[in-house]
């Protein structure tokens, strides 16, 4: 199946290099000083590192070929990492990368969240990192009022910028350092535009990751949909089997005159493979304002009930927090400057985030970003490990785009 | 002198089918003449500071006054960019990552890629000869003077605009916004008027914000075609998420 899908995709790639075709793609840089989390350093987490840096080189190289109705789209993603983070053997009961933190440092490590066609190539060895991964590339037609996507596909919606959970295929990175960074999934994907104001998209993926990878796959069957219900209200609805459970859930977004609102609710049954596990379920309210031409706010507050059966190091959610309040500002005091500020609040724990971003444009197509993450306020739970493994980082980001 | 200014206003207006003595008209033939109903066209936007100039190229495509869609061209960083606007709903979509995002209304306000034009100006949301009441204030010179009014049920940013347009073609020569206090904050200059599918349009547009005029952003019109078909779904989010 593999090797047919190759053939045709060289084949149809081949007889399209005379048709219109496009390449760009971004280089950035990033060099960060990590200061760790004191309770991180003893058990259960072992975190037993005090302040190190971390060098981050990647980048993607992004191309497109379009003849009629076809096109083909592909993204390859290469990234270097390196830090004394990674030297040291595994301890403890993790058997992750030896310290935690190079993880979150890269975020999102897994450039494929749900992978059959692998085309990826990862190495650690040393005191580095070395990952060169094809995420994007996949094959479309688009019909009148239909579309049809096969291969590694991005699939992104909603609406929430810090916590999403109506989309289970691509992680924010609001709360991140990194920028121009998409999770690719493996499968098929039918979109119908009907009328105006309703389109809905059939997905069938699938992921031989979790299992052995030529044993069973782990298939996810998704339903997303748009509807416009009015000139200010839209409503999106998801329902479909993903990662082993069945999750219905939706989003409802209205235009006020001075602000968009938005909910969003994602219900989670357990497991159904016969491991042990509890259902799950988020919540999300939105809301997002432009206050003066160069100022701009977003609040995004909710809930994710805790997966009690997870481990620490299989988390798949950036900063685990159950209740949560974030603030977001941007504002651009000059063309060429941006600065923003996020603060994260754990409303159980008391446990608060704060990320800092100035980017400087320095040319058309380059730019310089300086970045501080740091916990402001410790959390008064003592059972949240996640919260004591965030560190308190300083950096510099150079990218260039072309 | 005067006297012939005179003539000659009244002789080209009348000759291009407009009531000079009706501001309303006045203003409905500038925008009939600048905007027509559907266009598509290609424009350079030059951000401009005593010490640094960024320029990006920006394709737009207008259908009447409820559908618009905007593509960067260029630099690398912001091309294939896209925002769509159908009536008050707006989306932004950044190809490479395929991701579209609504964006609120209230966007609308904010300043268009750091230039001095709003999302407003570019996607061409609200109408002068709609969204606002019209009078002639006193002439300046060669400039019919015409004081526009934002009307109680309209939904623009800027309460109150003067328009000093041309005696000659009747097409503005200027701009000046005024904000909720009354004060001025910025001024828009046009000039090279150019004939597009028999439309005359000024072709090279300054916005000089107020409180900064060693700063401005000027957009050039390299081409506007009036006479453009769009395919029925041009304006959809099926073609906004299609490239």
């Amino acid at each position: 199946m593999k090797f047919f899908l190759l053939i045709f995709l060289v084949f149809v790639t081949y007889s399209a290099l005379a048709m219109e075709s496009e390449f760009s793609g971004n280089i950035e840089g990033q060099i960060r000083n990590s200061t760790n989390n004191s309770e991180a350093k003893d058990a259960p987490l072992f975190q037993d590192w005090n302040r190190e840096n971390f060098y981050l080189l990647y980048g993607n190289l992004h191309g497109k070929v379009e003849f009629g109705e076809s096109r083909i789209e592909a993204n390859w993603f290469a990234r270097y990492s390196e830090s004394n983070l990674y030297e040291p053997a595994p301890i403890g009961p993790f058997n992750r990368p030896p310290y935690i933190a190079t993880g979150i440092f890269t975020f999102p490590n897994r450039l494929v969240a749900r992978d059959i066609f692998q085309m990826q190539h990862i190495d650690q060895s040393g005191n580095h990192q070395t990952e060169s991964i094809l995420n994007k590339f996949y094959y479309e037609w688009d019909g009148s009022d239909k579309r049809f996507m096969i291969g590694r596909l991005y699939v992104n919606y909603g609406l929430g910028e810090i916590f999403n959970p109506i989309n289970p295929f691509n992680q924010p990175t609001a709360l991140t350092s990194t920028s121009q960074v998409a999770q690719g999934n493996d499968g098929a994907s039918f979109t119908f535009f009907m009328k105006d104001n309703h389109l809905i998209q059939f997905l069938f993926l699938g992921d031989k990751r979790i299992e052995n990878y030529d044993g069973s796959i782990n298939k996810t069957f998704w339903i997303h949909g748009e509807y416009q219900f009015s000139d200010k209200l839209q409503i999106d609805y998801v329902l479909g089997e993903d990662q082993s459970r069945n999750k219905i859930g939706g989003q409802a977004s209205y235009q006020f005159d001075e602000a968009l609102m938005f909910f969003q609710f994602l219900y989670q049954t357990e497991l159904i493979t016969p491991e042990p596990s509890n259902n799950l379920w988020d919540l999300l309210v939105g809301l997002d304002q432009q206050l003066t031409t160069k100022w701009h706010i977003r609040f995004e507050g909710g809930y994710q009930k805790q997966d009690q059966y997870a481990s620490l190091t299989t988390f798949t959610r950036f900063l685990p927090t159950e209740y949560f309040a974030a603030l977001a500002n941007v504002y651009e005091p000059h063309p060429l400057v941006k600065v923003s500020g996020t603060i994260i609040n754990d409303i159980k724990s008391g446990f608060s985030y704060f990320i800092a971003k100035g980017t400087f444009s320095v040319t058309k197509s380059t730019e310089i970003e300086a970045f501080g993450f740091s916990p402001v306020s410790a959390g008064d739970e003592t059972d949240n490990l996640a919260q004591k493994l965030v560190t308190t980082d300083l950096g510099i980001a150079l990218r260039t785009f072309f | 002198m005067l006297k012939n200014w005179i003539r000659k206003d009244i002789v080209l207006c009348v000759a291009i089918g407009v009531n000079a003595k009706s501001a309303d008209q006045w203003l409905k033939y500038a925008e009939s003449q600048m905007r027509g109903d559907r266009s598509h066209s290609e424009m350079t936007m030059t951000i401009q500071t005593p010490n640094w100039n960024r320029t990006l190229e920006i394709e737009s495509d207008i259908e009447g006054k409820k559908e618009a869609l905007s593509t960067i061209l260029s630099p690398a960083k912001e091309k294939g960019i896209r925002t769509l606007r159908i009536e008050n709903n707006m989306w932004n979509y950044f190809p490479k990552l395929k991701r579209k995002v609504a964006v609120s209304s209230s966007m609308l306000l904010a300043s268009w890629m750091g230039s001095d034009f709003t999302n407003d100006d570019v996607l061409k949301a609200s109408s002068m000869a709609e969204d606002y009441s019209h009078k002639f204030a006193k002439d300046e010179k060669k400039f019919k003077v015409i004081e526009n009014l934002a009307k109680s049920n309209s939904k623009v940013m800027w309460p109150r605009i003067v328009t000093y347009a041309s005696k000659e073609d009747c097409l503005p020569r200027m701009y000046k916004y005024f904000d909720k206090e009354g004060k001025l904050k910025r001024t828009l200059h046009f000039s090279a008027i150019k004939k597009f599918n028999g439309h005359k349009v000024p072709t090279h547009w300054e916005m000089i914000p107020e409180n900064d005029k060693t700063k401005k952003t000027i957009i050039d019109y390299k081409s506007i075609d009036f006479n453009i078909k769009f395919k029925p779904n041009h304006f959809s989010q099926m073609n906004l998420t299609g490239n």
